[in-house]
């Protein structure tokens, strides 16, 4: 079956996005002949010039911009390369696809996302109550919007704490003054409620998965990073079998009926043997192509699934490594003055 | 306008400066300007030989001539 | 034949800025050359630029649209035309014929929605400031009061005792709804028993009689579940209240603070995606509504609707009267009409259109206004095509709280005009001159110039 696939987020850089982990994934299931379009919001996206993943690649308006323009490219794109899928992947394009998710099936491009109201259940401010609907906890925090809320809730929480965006940012701060700067500097970049969360200790593991819509999984594995960059990015990870995190993530599917791909972030706490539900991300994380390497190929699963084809939800083992490597190579200029000036390569 | 003569022009409109890295895209008009400048000329005689060449009047060629120089000037090209 | 020609532009290639499609891309440049088929350039031809334009059709589309979303779904419904968002007679009168009340918040606005024809049982009369005078005129007329606070209902009290009769009030309430901030400067808190409080001693004064509750839980809602919690909040308050003081609430008014599709400054996203429809706010509501209300009970649902219903019917035509280079590269525009006029300015990043088709690339410019001040900036970042001097720039929505909020500052107001349903343009607020601004003025004799001049 032949699938053409667009894919954002091929940003392959020190903070890279979770596209060319997926593009590889798809590459290897021996069944499906996919071919991958790249879609970039950046000439420079190192994604663009990976021939040998990327087949061909397009810029896209920022979706930040008048939607009718992004549609009208993505229809431009459709007739230029026959594409019949899309995996967006970055939070600022998600609330576009979720919204016009069915605009866009009915001129022919596929996705598998969340609906809106699924969609929400991210927000920080719902933590705590989905974690207790998947049988596991989260940790204790306040919605505030002045500084004297936000001196409430550090007396009441204690410090450390962190300082969080509903959506994006966070920061861990040692005393109010620290707290308050953070306050200031989210508030400022991506406007209010401010989440004040406890710091819960612990070790940091990862679920990623996806719901095929009706309840059921099309793959899970769970993650322990076991060295991160200075930006907090994985660079190796070991695969683990903790019951607790697997089953969260499987009632997350279950009871919420998921759609699409999706990552929990958890702290356990070993000691007191204690789940703390840290962040729900609602698509894959930069290092999907650790699931596909130990045998589950979400991504393809997604795709075989919005196809109708058959899907195996395989199992994987416990103990298997995930090594992130820098690699490099050199082009020539015409390709960067082909996606300046005409914005693909094809 | 040292660094303008060494600029590597494409016909497409991409400019890149091999001595600092720098590059630049420019539409026709604006490469039409370019390398007129390039070969020496001076701002009136590029207005007017834009005006005889394009549709346009000599007035707003002339201010558009330097307007595009200011510009070229905020890049240091000039 | 010449070559076409297109200004020229030359734009550095940077890191961020890699994507010729990125923002405002060339081929969703926006062209506008009418307003409901009256043209850009008859329009300024004729009544001058700057020129407010406002349009009938999309006024009472609006009104339309979003009455029906609720009225389809709820058999007792009303809504208040916010005077304060937009008090052109023009305007009310257009809402007023759709079947709104009018909802005023101060002497003034009582004042205009009376001289307008409106009766008193046809006005809601809210706000933190009711001076007596206006609270004893309204009350005689039989106006929709809500209370804002105690010393209020003292005042009323006074009012009725004058007059001699009962007096049917409603009280404001403010609650959590989830949104943040709170608005918990207005009316009396229900978390905090406080509203309780209020009719019990509304009770004991027994000069008036609670038949309303109302509410207003914020400005620019983009969560309709705010409105449902509100909404199920009144209802348990309305059975509490009628259930310990034996009152008859007959109307929930949930107030407005419905958003238009308006782009806030700072929002990511553009508001077709952010917000949602007029039918997921009316279907949350009433749903809240028949999950809280009991079978047959059915009160007056009042809706005070502003900037969704005239915002997106308000345009305002600017003319680019000169363009510069700034130090950093940047184009910069002067436009004829600025934050004086555009107040809203502030706060939203506005659509805007141009009324021609220019050619050339785009490049990044800012857009200011005619006045002497820094702070005077349409637009401090978009990305147009070279502008020909005379360029009109069509900037929208602007109906809502422009021609409220504007002010005379350095330059006379420009007029007002509405291009009606059957295509006519009508001049609904004249441009004003020197006469306008110096009305009000005296000038002592000692300081009468002229007499030194003469001398």
């Amino acid at each position: 079956m032949d699938v053409v696939v667009g894919i954002t987020g091929i940003n392959a850089i020190d903070n890279p996005g979770p596209g060319i982990g997926i593009a590889k994934s798809l590459k290897e299931d021996p069944e499906l002949s996919v071919q991958i379009v790249g879609l970039a919001y950046d000439a420079m996206e190192p994604g663009i010039y990976m021939d040998w993943i990327v087949d061909s690649a397009f810029l896209l308006p920022y979706p930040s911009g008048d939607y009718r323009a992004y549609l009208e490219r993505l229809r431009y794109i459709r007739a230029q390369t026959g594409l019949n899928f899309l995996f967006p992947v970055l939070d600022a394009e998600l609330p576009l696809y979720i919204k016009y998710q069915k605009a866009l099936e009915a001129e022919g491009i596929r996705t598998f996302l969340p609906s809106l109201e699924q969609y929400k259940l991210r927000g920080k401010d719902r933590l705590e109550e989905v974690a207790q609907t998947i049988g596991i906890t989260a940790p204790r925090s306040a919605v505030v919007t002045s500084y004297e809320e936000l001196a409430r809730a550090a007396e009441d929480i204690g410090f450390p704490l962190m300082v969080k965006g509903v959506f994006y940012k966070a920061y861990k701060a040692f005393s109010l003054p620290e707290a308050a700067s953070y306050y200031s500097k989210i508030a400022a970049e991506w406007g209010y409620p401010i989440i004040v969360q406890q710091v819960v200790t612990g070790e940091e593991m990862n679920v990623v998965a996806a719901g095929d819509g009706n309840g059921n999984a099309l793959g899970m594995v769970g993650i322990k990073k076991t060295w991160i960059t200075e930006l907090g990015k994985i660079w190796t990870g070991v695969t683990i079998k903790n019951d607790r995190l697997l089953a969260a993530a499987q009632a997350f599917i279950e009871r919420y009926r998921w759609k699409g791909a999706f990552e929990l972030e958890c702290i356990v706490d070993l000691e007191n043997d204690t789940v703390y539900l840290i962040e729900i991300n609602p698509r894959f994380p930069a290092w999907s192509y650790f699931a596909t390497g130990v045998g589950v190929n979400i991504a393809a699963n997604i795709v075989r699934s919005a196809l109708g084809l058959p899907v195996t939800v395989a199992d994987y083992e416990p103990g298997k490594l995930y090594i992130r490597f820098t690699d490099d190579f050199v082009v020539d200029m015409d390709v960067f003055q082909k996606m300046m000036l005409r914005g693909e390569r094809r | 306008m040292d660094s303008l003569r060494q600029l590597a022009i494409n016909e497409e409109g991409f400019v890149f400066n091999p001595a600092t890295g720098e590059s630049w895209t420019v539409n026709s008009t604006g490469l039409y300007i370019l390398k007129l400048l390039k070969e020496g000329k001076d701002e009136d005689t590029i207005a007017r030989q834009m005006a005889a060449e394009f549709d346009v009047d000599l007035e707003t060629a002339q201010r558009d001539v330097v307007d595009f120089v200011e510009k070229l000037r905020s890049y240091r090209l000039l | 034949m010449k070559k076409p020609y297109e200004k020229p532009v030359i734009t550095k290639v940077e890191t961020g800025l890699m994507n010729k499609f990125g923002n405002a891309p060339y081929y969703a440049r926006k062209v506008r050359t009418a307003i409901d088929g009256v043209s850009i350039d008859a329009l300024v031809q004729q009544f001058g630029s700057p020129l407010f334009v406002l349009s009938e059709r999309q006024l009472r589309e609006n009104y339309r649209k979003l009455y029906r979303a609720f009225a389809a779904r709820y058999p007792n419904v009303q809504f208040g035309w916010s005077y304060k968002t937009n008090y052109l007679q023009a305007v009310c009168a257009v809402l007023h014929q759709e079947g709104a009340f009018a909802e005023v918040v101060s002497l003034m606005e009582y004042e205009k929605a009376r001289r307008l024809g409106i009766p008193g049982e046809k006005i809601i009369f809210n706000g933190p400031y009711k001076p007596v005078e206006i609270l004893e005129q309204a009350a005689a007329e039989g106006a929709l009061i809500n209370i804002d606070h105690f010393d209020e209902i003292a005042d009323l009290e006074a009012v009725a005792k004058k007059l001699g009769k009962q007096i049917r009030v409603g009280i404001r309430v403010n609650m959590d709804t989830g949104i943040y901030p709170q608005w918990s400067r207005f009316g009396f808190n229900l978390e905090t028993g406080q509203v309780m409080d209020a009719v019990k001693r509304i009770q004991a004064g027994g000069h008036l009689v609670l038949t309303g509750l109302h509410c207003h839980i914020g400005t620019f809602i983009m969560e309709p579940d705010a409105y449902a919690q509100e909404t199920a909040k009144l209802v348990q308050l309305k059975y509490s209240i009628e259930e310990h003081f034996g009152y008859q609430i007959e109307f929930l008014d949930i107030g407005g603070g419905l958003p238009s599709r308006n782009r806030l400054k700072g929002t990511y996203l553009p508001p077709e995606i952010l917000l949602p429809s007029v039918e997921e706010y009316a279907e949350k509501i009433t749903q809240a509504l028949y999950d809280h209300l009991k079978p047959g009970d059915f009160p007056t649902l009042v809706l005070e609707n502003g900037r969704a219903i005239v915002d997106e019917a308000g345009y305002l035509i600017t003319t680019v009267v000169a363009s510069k280079r700034l130090p950093d590269g940047r184009k910069a525009y002067i436009a004829d009409a600025g934050v004086n006029l555009l107040f809203t300015a502030f706060w939203y990043k506005f659509t805007v259109e141009m009324d021609r088709d220019l050619p050339g690339v785009n490049e990044s410019c800012v857009i200011y206004g005619p006045l002497c001040m820094n702070i005077d900036v349409l637009d401090e970042g978009t990305s147009l095509p070279p502008l020909e001097r005379g360029t009109r720039l069509i900037f929208s929505p602007v109906g809502a709280y422009n021609q409220t909020q504007w002010m005379q500052f350095i330059e006379y107001r420009p007029s007002v005009v509405m291009v009606m349903e059957d295509g006519t343009v009508e001049v609904i607020r004249e441009q004003e001159d020197l006469s306008d601004i110096e009305r009000r003025e005296r000038l002592p004799e000692k300081l009468q110039l002229n007499s030194i001049a003469a001398e």
